[in-house]
């Protein structure tokens, strides 16, 4: 049974739910907002972030 | 099913995101703005040498570069984004393929979730390069922070999710306080990366009180955040519903393409 309560079964669901597609649009929208958390170093973004990051713990400079 | 998860994962971010912007606008926006300032009148601390990423002299933070009312604005929207991005991604995508192996039942999983991801996304990481106050000299450079900061977040993952395992072996066999105790074990190694990492000496303008409570500041809205997400997401899940949400779809209409 595929749809067993173990994370296998949670896996295989998902393959079963999600089209490839799906997978790629939604791995990209991650990356993309990791990539824009963490390499946005265009000063006016980063500086207008700025007590955020200190808020978050992340600092930059 | 996974869209039912990733929405009550954005409900609690939601949730979180407001109260959490609303520290950062009533408390950390201040706060930090005042430290900014003390960094300026205090002069000579160094502050206009860090090299920036746009290299500039002397670029006030909060009041240079930006207006401060920018700063503030976005601070405070980025906050909101960032637990609705922590609620997604975690309460949403983690929470739906992990749950069957969190350790607990009902609400307890969505705790057991937030602890672990404190722990990956701030805990970890901070072991090695805690947070900083406005204007502090750190010795390492951004590019050697940045992996190490990414790295750590790695470790504490692995951790938590060596925890979680160590714990559902153990509880099989043992019992429930000794697949607690098991779960702890884990926890220590994450001394290990924290001493061989390369030091961060931090040196900064301001005095040792202000500095450690914006420490302490930083560091209790960020579990703030962990707890109200978690909070959030056992309202928003309906545990009754626990053992039977896999087999039988709770409204036959939401789940008919995937009925095989």
């Amino acid at each position: 049974m595929s749809t067993a309560n173990t994370v296998h079964g949670r896996i295989e669901r998902a393959r079963v739910e999600l089209t490839p597609t799906q997978v790629a649009a939604g791995a990209l929208l991650v990356l993309a907002l990791g990539f824009t958390l963490l390499f946005v170093q265009e000063p006016l973004v980063h500086d207008s972030m700025h007590n955020f990051r200190h808020a978050a713990g992340i600092t930059c400079h | 099913m996974l869209f039912d998860y990733l929405t009550r994962g954005v409900k609690a971010g939601l949730l979180a995101g407001v109260v959490f912007g609303l520290l950062m606008a009533g408390v950390a926006n201040p706060l930090v703005a005042h430290a900014d300032a003390l960094n300026h009148d205090g002069g000579g601390d160094g502050h206009h040498g860090h090299s920036h990423a746009t290299g500039g002299e002397g670029e006030a933070h909060g009041g240079g570069a930006v207006p401060t009312a920018v700063n503030r604005g976005a601070s405070v929207l980025a906050g909101g984004l960032w637990a609705v991005l922590l609620g997604g991604v975690f309460f949403g995508v983690v929470y739906y393929f992990l749950e069957p192996a969190i350790p607990g039942t009902g609400a307890t999983k969505s705790y057991v979730l937030g602890a672990a991801g404190f722990v990956t996304v701030s805990g970890a990481p901070w072991l090695v390069l805690p947070p900083v106050s406005p204007g502090a000299q750190q010795s390492l450079a951004v590019s050697t922070r940045l992996p190490l900061y990414a790295g750590m977040m790695i470790v504490g993952a692995l951790t938590c999710l060596l925890a979680g395992y160590a714990y559902n072996r153990t509880c099989e066999s043992k019992g429930h306080a000794a697949g607690v105790a098991a779960a702890m074990l884990p926890f220590g190694l994450l001394a290990i990366p924290a001493l061989l990492a390369p030091t961060n000496a931090v040196s900064g303008g301001l005095s040792p009180a202000l500095r450690h409570g914006l420490t302490g500041l930083f560091v209790f809205g960020q579990a703030l955040l962990w707890l109200l997400l978690a909070v959030g997401h056992a309202q928003f899940t309906d545990h009754a519903n626990d053992g039977s949400e896999i087999g039988v779809p709770s409204s036959p209409a939401d789940e008919v393409t995937t009925a095989d």
